[in-house]
């Protein structure tokens, strides 16, 4: 007669407390093997809930990249059909999703509803009696406890299994659980469970610098994972099964300082027409508590905000002149685009303080024609000395003040004219991207060309980018380049298949030559285009420019002709701080623009043939981009199919990137 | 019961659950000690390219057989192995089997510590264990190569995990948690806890699609057989012929369990109905109970769990883990002191 007993669990941790002691190794394997079976049953007790998940007729193309495609996990969180999913999983925005429940049943799936902060999706299933997995409660998790990942991913009747720990709380701005346990495609949108089974958290792909959907995949497998908690998903459900979208809350409020050690919450920018505008915020604000917390720097603050919604309310105090006020608000998802303004000017890029021996001021090289500054009589050679009063001390000095304004806003100009000082009234626009075609060129000091050994490459030149023979890439340096003016840089991505090497090269040499323009062209590895792993390709090799020439990163645009433009709108969008403009040429945007900030300026040149079939879709996405406040130049090509143009109809293109730092 | 998921364990299996079959459980730190010395380190070909010139292999005889991956590595005559003590031999390698990706390499030694073919073991998810792989060449001389440890994340064929691969080998593999799968690693081997052989650490695989690595083990249940031929010259014994007709010791009906009736290909192993005065009654066991595991293994099936009870010696025991409600149960039974006549 075998020995039946009865243990309770908390029991058996207490024998596993005992053999620890013991210390003996025949105790080790006991434990080894007590927590071996800890984590089968806490799996096979999950198991019931977890479903996978198949997205038919889906994708395997987004925005002209290829995607991860293949089955993922989903949660049980109702009985009566609701499954929570990572929305990585729907990245490729598939036409028709199915779900496998663990009885075989497979059932079309409808979304109910997304939680864009927290990157999941609630998908609905016709059924009913299903097993809701339990949550964990967020108080009892600890950093070291045991946390075990599953998915069913694999055409295998039990689901996958990782075993790590939790190595974290309150990650991402306090929305995730981080864990050591793999995290990968296998079993994202799978459960985090505890040893007892219950549900820690559901596995996303996370990355506390970006927010689109496949953010923080390149993470996969490192051991660092990321978790939204169980109970968090649970207090919102009933929201998201009623069909409300979720969506991260925003203030409307910038601040000076934004890395991981950035110091006080002193407010640097409030957007017009947001929240925090309408709530009295205003630029040098100190905030000093949130919610009834006392905050100290500007990480706290984004702790605090980034586990509301939009819709939620959220009560800052502030600092100003030494006196604390109170300021209530509601959140919202979506502020009112930046509108940057212009006044009209294009500034001396040497700076110039060694042009001329002057020590303050932002020299105006040329006057844009019908603009504000032409309309108020500022000319060339003028220098602008203040706005509004404040000291300018250079060119970066007077995009930042005028950036601060908004179109339709006068300012007073204070300028320098041959010794006298004038103040003259401006009233700004808003920044318009048509650039005359024959702009003038920086008047170059004449300098004497760096020759010699240590010389840098001029001319068309070829390498591989770290040695790697899969990231190979051709440049074109101005043979005149000097490193004291800083050079525009145009990334060129090819289509697939066809580098264009030859005629690129030769219908842009003359235009890179006249306006100090470096032009790089990476070659993808693959035939059949860019993929999303090239992404890093691109930045790293504007990196590797940056690090061997003087590049102003005013002027550092994508140019895509073609199938490319995914690829192209795809490295622009995930780098704002890098690049300045993005030129499309025969094709449209298919990816959704981002938003437009003051602090990451981002223009736009759209060149389509008049016979090209996708002229009316490229007058689109222009026309789509101005309505976000985008400035944008679209510019039409008469008898031109769709094929890459002539160098005369590209003049327009580099007088576009020369113009890129008007202010 | 009060609160919470209750859980309950039978203390007097612990040992048996996924180490049913081993001679003596033992920890991992005595499994590793028994480990190490029956790897090599292999060099050979290779330093171009990102094509490493190193890589692993394991002993399978006290006379100097060697396992390995099959790979560029082996592409030259001047192949040597540094054995866990340091010392180095010229290699030669007496055959190679590129469906399964595998090589058999001799050296001219004796008394070596080996890995016994005839003991090799399986295991399912959740399974934890010991990957062993010179990866990185991170061990020179004598220095003994890197240990990871994780669980089996899954078992199966290559093929149908996300995306395609350019490889020969379509059979079954482990998935482990770990990232095993390194330069060098190909040829490492993966063991349970307690140093059993599971199988052998393949070439670096990629997604092409999601470009994530892979990383898994090919069983030995699927090499052994090949090994032995290489080693033998005889290759007369086919694999699909060697393994004999699955036996069929004893049903469920034999402990005193009815199945529900078996009408699709995965139907889960519910208990129906159980007969008095019956072992499965004595354990109490009841209808509606869900059979997920036996004697350590997963049970997705009836048809699994037949196979089950068909594999019992008289008098075995048989350990199953029920689904109850929300709470898991385990209950050992005994088979029968013989097997029925059927």
């Amino acid at each position: 007669m075998p020995l039946l007993r009865m243990v309770h669990w908390h029991r058996a941790v207490v024998s596993i407390t005992v053999m620890l002691m013991a210390s003996t190794l025949v105790a080790d394997e006991r434990l080894e093997a007590l927590e071996e079976q800890a984590f089968r049953e806490a799996a096979a007790l999950a198991e019931p809930s977890i479903v996978r998940i198949e997205t038919v007729g889906g994708l395997d193309v987004l925005d002209g990249l290829i995607t991860p495609s293949g089955p993922t996990t989903g949660v049980v969180v109702g009985a009566d059909g609701w499954i929570i999913t990572s929305s990585f999983n729907f990245a490729s925005r598939p036409a028709s999703i199915l779900v496998t429940t663990p009885d075989g049943t497979r059932r079309a799936a409808s979304v109910a509803a997304t939680d864009e902060a927290r990157m999941l999706t609630l998908l609905k299933v016709d059924a009913s009696r299903l097993t809701p997995l339990a949550a964990a409660p967020l108080e009892e998790m600890r950093v070291g406890q045991w946390a075990i990942a599953l998915g069913r991913t694999f055409d295998q009747p039990f689901p996958s299994i990782s075993v790590g720990i939790v190595s974290a709380l309150g990650r991402i701005w306090g929305r995730a659980i981080q864990t050591d346990a793999k995290t990968s495609p296998t079993n994202y949108g799978g459960p985090l469970l505890d040893v007892q089974g219950r549900a820690l958290g559901i596995i996303v792909p996370l990355d506390p610098q970006k927010t689109d959907a496949t953010a923080g995949v390149e993470w996969y497998d490192s051991g660092i994972g990321f978790a939204i908690p169980m109970e968090d998903i649970y207090a919102v459900l009933s929201r998201m099964q009623a069909g409300e979208q979720l969506k991260p809350g925003r203030m409307g409020l910038t601040f000076k300082d934004l890395g991981p050690t950035a110091g006080e919450p002193i407010v640097d920018r409030v957007r017009a027409g947001s929240p925090a505008y309408d709530a009295g915020l205003r630029a040098g604000d100190r905030i000093t508590a949130v919610d009834g917390r006392v905050v100290s720097r500007v990480p706290h603050v984004r702790h605090l905000l980034g586990r509301k919604y939009a819709g939620d309310a959220i009560a800052l105090t502030y600092m100003r002149d030494g006196s604390e006020s109170a300021a209530q608000m509601t959140l919202v998802a979506t502020l009112e685009p930046y509108e940057a303004p212009l006044l009209g000017i294009l500034p001396e890029r040497v700076p110039w303080a060694e042009r001329t021996g002057e020590t303050t001021g932002a020299g105006v090289r040329f006057v844009l024609p019908d603009s504000p500054a032409a309309r108020s009589g500022i000319v060339r050679r003028d220098v602008v000395t203040k706005v509004d009063g404040d000291q300018i001390v250079d060119a970066a000095a007077l995009r930042d003040a005028v950036s601060r304004h908004r179109p339709g806003d006068t300012v007073e100009i204070g300028i320098v004219r041959g010794g006298r000082e004038e103040t003259i009234s401006v009233k700004l626009t808003a920044m318009s991207a048509n650039v005359p075609a024959d702009l003038p060129t920086e008047a170059v000091p004449a300098r004497e060309p760096a020759a010699g050994e240590g010389a840098p490459k001029t001319g068309r030149w070829v390498d591989n980018l770290g040695g790697d023979p899969e990231r190979s890439y051709w440049a074109y340096v101005p043979a005149d380049y000097d490193p004291a003016l800083p050079a525009g840089l145009v990334v060129w991505l090819h289509p697939a298949g066809d580098t264009m090497e030859a005629d690129i090269l030769r219908k842009w040499q003359a235009a890179c030559d006249r306006r100090g323009i470096i032009l790089v062209g990476p070659k993808t590895a693959q035939p059949s285009g860019w993929k999303p792993g090239d992404i890093a390709f691109v930045t790293d090799l504007v990196q590797e420019l940056r690090e061997r020439y003087a590049v102003d990163p005013l002027r550092i645009v994508v140019h895509a002709y073609g199938d490319a433009a995914p690829m192209a709108s795809a490295v622009v969008f995930r780098n704002r701080e890098t690049f300045r403009g993005l030129s499309l040429v025969g094709a449209s945007l298919r990816a959704a623009p981002p938003e437009s900030t003051p602090e990451f300026s981002l223009q736009f040149h759209i060149l389509c043939g008049g016979n090209d079939p996708e002229r009316e879709a490229a007058q689109k996405s222009a026309e789509a981009l101005e309505e976000l406040r985008f400035p944008v130049l679209f510019q039409r090509v008469e008898e031109l199919g769709h094929e890459y143009p002539s160098a005369e109809a590209l003049g327009g293109i580099a007088a576009w990137v020369d113009a890129l730092d008007r202010i | 019961m009060r609160g919470g998921i209750r859980r309950w364990l039978l203390m007097a299996t612990v040992g048996f659950l996924w180490a049913a079959t081993s001679v003596r459980a033992q920890s991992s730190r005595e499994a590793i000690d028994a480990v190490l010395p029956r790897m090599v380190k292999i060099f050979g070909a290779g330093g171009l390219q990102n094509l490493e010139a190193y890589g692993t292999g394991f002993l399978v005889s006290a006379d100097g057989h060697i396992v390995t991956a099959w790979s560029h590595l082996l592409d030259t005559d001047r192949v040597s192995v540094v054995l866990d003590d340091g010392r180095r031999f010229a290699a030669e390698t007496i055959g190679f089997e590129p469906t399964l990706e595998l090589a058999l390499l001799k050296i001219d030694a004796e008394r070596l510590p080996h890995f016994d073919l005839e003991e090799v073991a399986e295991a399912g998810p959740g399974a934890r264990v010991l990957a062993f792989s010179n990866m990185f060449q991170v061990a020179v001389g004598d220095e003994p190569v890197s240990v990871m440890h994780g669980v089996i994340a899954a078992v199966g064929p290559l093929s149908a995990r996300r995306g395609r691969f350019e490889v020969a080998y379509s059979g079954p593999v482990y998935i482990v948690d770990a990232v095993t799968n390194n330069s060098g690693a190909a040829g490492g081997v993966l063991t349970t806890r307690d140093g059993q052989l599971l199988g052998m650490i393949g070439r670096p695989l990629r997604n092409a699609d999601s470009s994530t690595q892979l990383n898994y083990a090919v069983p030995m249940t699927e090499l052994a057989d090949t090994i032995r031929q290489i080693r033998t010259g005889d290759f007369s014994r086919r694999r699909d012929e060697a393994s004999p007709d699955q036996a069929q010791n004893f049903t469920a009906a034999d402990f005193g369990i009815v199945l529900v009736p078996d009408v699709v290909e995965r139907t889960p192993a519910y208990v129906d109905a159980v007969f008095r005065e019956s072992e499965a009654a004595a354990v109490g066991l009841r209808p509606d109970d869900l059979i997920v595991f036996a004697n350590g293994r997963l049970v997705p099936s009836c048809k699994a769990l037949e196979v089950e009870l068909g594999r019992l010696q008289p008098q075995d025991d048989l350990t199953l883990v029920v689904r109850r409600g929300g709470a898991l149960l385990t209950v050992t039974m005994t088979a029968p002191r013989t097997v029925p006549e059927r």
